[in-house]
């Protein structure tokens, strides 16, 4: 019996056939013996990772000054009732009322449909342009100047937008009237219309994030792929539903979950807007926070309610990190 | 320049031990290389000398000096790292004076050694360029530049040409062994391939599975190695293994296989005195110590057949098929035999070995 | 090599497909650009001029936007009547402050995460960046009763901490990206050439200095456009833009002209800077999700 191929290493590189290589994988024999090799009596000490430490801990300790700390403060001040200079328990009384205050309610439902429409609409539009966009002349100047809206802070933007929308003076509602959209009342004043006119505002601003999130990932769609597809026969449209949407996915998945948390971020440009009105039209659940905590200063029952939307958008967070992990992985 | 000992050194990651009870002395100004298949323990033994990886259990001394819980910067070694390492963002110049450089060396004796050893290395015309505006063979010679700047105490090479392509590796070696028998520094040179150690080191460790296999010179290495494993990995083309019996012919031990028998030579029978009749062993022979003919010789030869003839250039690679295996022989390119036919093969009586065929320890 | 674009093929159908997507993007254009225009040009109109507007449905009477005589008055009057160029002076410490703060403090723990593994690791990291994905008004109150006892309330140093809390995680997380994109081999290399720990750090920042450089910019840009911190933790003492640009409008008497003459001044820092790093905008306000 032959077992010319003790080490597979050089061997294969300097690869002299099939022959070997077939011989390789019918004999596995000729191992050296098995270790007798006993375990050192005496370990070193472990090497320190102090330095490591001690460069990390400066920004370890800040953060948990002004992010762990406050949001103990926070759990703290949910289960009293909080006064200015005093904090009595009231056995979870703030979170109990929160079942039945039909406005946390509402706040929630607001949130998720003002949430939703503006990434229906951007997710929409924003893959449309990027499609449009890539590739053609004029990408690289067309994009900058989509990046604009961005740029700006979203209180201008918002007060910006005001104008525009105002019932007498406003070239966005002298626009929607004159195509016949609108009555005499602006677009903000009447309940139905009013959570279309802050959605428009967050399309008009963050369309473009989901167009560059888009770009950056069609660029990486496999270029083989989309030839074989067409060499087999595939036209345009097909090619894009069958091999580039599917490959968009990743990131479109990460552009909706960042622009989901945003939504409950900030906060800015509806309160400008709208201020959640009118009536509660558009009290959408962080309006409706800073309400409770800022105007009528019940501050532990606002740390409850911060405290439910902290947890729900942590839980966004973390499906977050795991796409992002997940693409991480794919890609090594 | 420095002696080099380990001593009783582990590498431990976790439960896994990459480097096992490892002892090697390394003496002043020699070439020790460290040879083994990947993810054998030497890369890790290399990093443990320059101070990169943490010594897990066991000493390592530079002339009896334990320098285990020393900075690399403290230790006044010189690596050349496998992927050359080099500093994007500088030229080759302030690449190549950098070490030169945080020693707080003064300007002009920094260019002068700089341009000195540019020189010797013949990328004088090279230094103003980046490190991504030059060839492989180019950044490994300003990696090299880079340690022998200063006069450290060792070298370490990893794998320093293996990125190269076949023919500049070749030139390397030359040019590798050349410098540092001329600068005498000691040198500790980690590869994979079996070739680069055997031309260029005084000594060789071979390694395998983190396990220290054989220590010797070069031709210790191939003329004698310590067990099959070692024998299978040094020589290129790979040695064959054929197992075989040891009989007893009326006091006289023969080594019998179906296809053929030897008889063993007194100094041969005394080694194996521990094994005794009728054991069975792993016999290892050389292509290079295989005869091939097409007509019977008179000696006892090995009847087979011709399976596949490759050429390479100035010798030829017979593989002869026997009864159930194949072996490789080594013969000049005038050889005609064509696949299918019948064919002798010879073994030369003093250059084959025997392992034991369970713990693959050479007998001789 | 294969060619980089997919051969077209001319069918009626592409070129229908062509014209509507011209058309598309014509659209999509004048509405971005349009109110960012409409920013631009009334900061220059008197009140009253800013108010004309046609008739509904009179589309020739469009050309009223462009109907007036240019005044700098609201400009003036911001700078020298209403104290912007102090808002403006704070709005540039308190963005600058923590963009740097964030970025020294962020680069030294990025590189530590990047560098070694420990117990937990990954429970930290998820921690650094969950303080980042924090509701602003959810983590407002506890911050302002801890800002109050520590008399940061109103101070530009307390500005600029609250700033720290989501530009530092969003620091670490960025540029711990940056760091595993660099080659351990090369500090290595650094150490056994005789370098400390500390130097083969120093050694390795300028390959990354392009991508700090655009995250101190980033961080800038975050910090500078925000409206609540700065409404609520920095309001008195450390007023910034937003918040000044916020107060013109008041119940009875909506200062249009100076509201966008402050909006114009608030916005076009940022769309410079924006432009400047262009190439890093993607990775940063996806918080390195999406690489271009």
């Amino acid at each position: 019996m032959t077992d010319t191929l003790l080490s597979p290493e050089p061997s294969l590189r300097q690869s002299e056939g099939l022959f070997r290589v077939r011989q390789l994988l019918d004999n596995v024999e000729a191992r050296p013996a098995p270790s007798l090799i006993a375990e050192p009596a005496k370990l070193n000490p472990p090497p320190s990772k102090a330095y490591f430490f001690w460069l990390m801990a400066p920004a370890i300790l800040l953060l948990a000054c002004i992010s762990l700390y406050p949001f103990f403060w926070m759990i703290y001040m949910s289960l009293h009732d909080v006064e200015i200079g005093s904090a009595t328990w009231n056995n979870f009384e703030n979170f109990t009322r929160l079942v039945t205050d039909t406005r946390y309610l509402k706040g929630w439902t607001l949130l998720f449909q003002y949430s939703l429409m503006c990434l229906a609409l951007q997710i929409g539009i924003g893959v449309f342009l990027a499609v449009v966009l890539n590739g053609s002349r004029f990408e690289k100047i067309l994009v900058t100047t989509l990046l604009m809206p961005m740029m700006m802070a979203p209180i201008v933007a918002g007060l910006v937008w005001y104008f525009l929308y105002n019932g007498t003076f406003g070239w966005y509602h002298w626009l929607f009237q004159s195509v016949g959209l609108l009555d005499a009342k602006s677009i903000l004043a009447s309940p139905g219309t009013a959570m279309l006119g802050i959605v428009l505002v967050d399309v008009w601003q963050w369309t473009p994030l989901i167009t560059l999130i888009t770009l950056a990932g069609l660029k990486r769609v496999p270029q083989d792929q989309l030839e074989a597809n067409m060499v087999d026969g595939a036209s345009p449209l097909r090619n894009f539903f069958s091999i580039t949407l599917p490959n968009l996915y990743p990131v479109l998945l990460i552009a909706v979950m960042l622009r989901f948390m945003d939504n409950f971020r900030f906060i800015d440009s509806a309160l400008v807007l709208t201020g959640g009105g009118p009536g509660n039209a558009t009290k959408i659940l962080p309006i409706y926070l800073f309400e409770v905590s800022f105007k009528f200063f019940k501050l532990g029952r606002g740390a409850a309610i911060a405290l439910t939307l902290l947890v729900v958008t942590i839980i966004l967070g973390m499906i977050l990190v795991k796409v992002f992990d997940r693409q991480q992985t794919r890609k090594s | 320049m420095a002696r080099v000992t380990f001593r009783n050194v582990w590498k431990k990651y976790g439960e896994f031990a990459a480097v096992k009870d490892l002892n090697i002395d390394c003496p002043d100004g020699s070439f020790l290389s460290i040879l083994g298949p990947s993810g054998c323990g030497k890369s890790s033994t290399m990093r443990m000398v320059a101070g990169l990886e943490h010594i897990s259990a066991g000493d390592i001394l530079f002339d009896d000096r334990r320098i285990n819980d020393l900075a690399p910067k403290d230790r006044d070694v010189a690596m050349v790292f496998e992927n050359y390492a080099l500093y994007p963002h500088k030229s080759v110049f302030e690449n190549m004076a950098n070490p030169l450089k945080l020693r707080g060396q003064e300007g002009a004796r920094i260019k002068d050694r700089v341009t000195q050893a540019a020189k010797l290395l013949e990328i004088g015309h090279l230094l103003e360029r980046r490190p991504q505006e030059l060839s492989g063979g180019q950044k490994q010679r300003v990696a090299i530049g880079r340690a022998i700047v200063r006069e450290p105490k060792l070298f370490l090479f990893d794998e320093p040409i293996a990125h190269l392509d076949a023919k500049l590796r070749a030139h390397m070696r030359g040019e590798i062994k050349h410098m540092q028998r001329t600068l005498g520094t000691t040198m500790v040179y980690v590869t994979h391939d079996q070739l680069e150690a055997m031309s260029m080191a005084d000594q060789i460790a071979v390694m395998h599975e983190g396990e220290l296999q054989q220590l010797g010179s070069p031709r210790e290495v191939y003329n004698k190695p310590v067990n099959a494993w070692v024998a299978g990995f040094v020589g290129e083309p790979a040695m064959n293994f054929l197992t075989c019996e040891i009989t007893n012919a009326g006091g006289k031990l023969m080594l019998t296989h179906p296809d053929f028998a030897l008889a063993l030579k007194p100094e041969q029978m005394k080694c194996l005195n521990g094994a005794g009749t009728a054991a069975t062993v792993r016999m290892g022979v050389r292509p290079d110590a295989l005869a091939i003919s097409m007509t019977r010789p008179a000696e006892p030869a090995i009847t087979g057949k011709v399976f596949v003839n490759e050429l390479l250039g100035g010798d030829m690679i017979v593989e002869v098929e026997l009864a159930d295996a194949r072996i490789r022989v080594k013969t000049a390119p005038e050889f005609a035999g064509a696949p299918g036919e019948a064919c002798y093969v010879t073994v030369n009586r003093d250059k084959w070995h025997a392992f034991d065929a369970v713990t693959g320890k050479a007998f001789f | 090599m294969a060619s980089r674009d997919v051969v077209r093929y001319e069918t009626p159908l592409t070129r229908g497909f062509r014209w509507f997507s011209a058309v598309f993007i014509a659209l999509y254009l004048v509405w971005t650009l349009l109110p960012i225009f409409v920013m631009f040009v009334s900061s220059f109109k008197d009140l009253l001029e800013a108010f004309k507007i046609p008739a509904v449905g009179d589309w020739s009477g469009i050309g009223v936007f462009f109907d007036f005589t240019p005044t700098l008055k609201h400009y003036r009057d911001l700078f020298l009547n209403l104290d912007f160029s102090r808002y403006m002076a704070n709005s540039l410490v308190a963005a600058g402050g923590s963009a740097v703060i964030s970025v020294i403090l962020g680069s030294m723990a990025a590189y530590s995460l990047s560098r070694i593994d420990f117990k937990g690791k990954s429970d930290l990291f998820f921690w650094i960046i969950s303080t980042r994905m924090a509701p602003v008004v959810a983590v407002m109150v506890p911050l302002y009763a801890i800002f109050r006892s520590l008399d940061l309330v109103g101070t530009l140093p307390g500005l600029i901490l609250a700033y720290t809390t989501f530009n530092l995680p969003f620091a670490i997380w960025i540029l711990k990206g940056f760091f595993d994109n660099v080659p351990y081999a090369i500090e290595e290399a650094q150490m056994v050439d005789g370098a400390t720990r500390f130097q083969a750090f120093m050694a390795i920042l300028p390959l990354v200095a392009p991508g700090i450089g655009a995250f101190i910019v980033l961080c800038i840009l975050f910090a500078w456009n925000d409206f609540l911190f700065a409404a609520i933790i920095g309001s008195g003492g450390a007023k910034t833009l937003p918040v000044a640009t916020r107060e013109l409008v008041q119940p009875q008497n909506i200062q249009w002209g100076s509201i966008m003459a402050a909006g114009v001044v608030t916005t076009l820092p940022m769309m410079l800077l924006g432009l400047v790093i262009r190439r890093y905008l993607v990775t940063g306000l996806t918080m390195g999700a999406v690489k271009e």
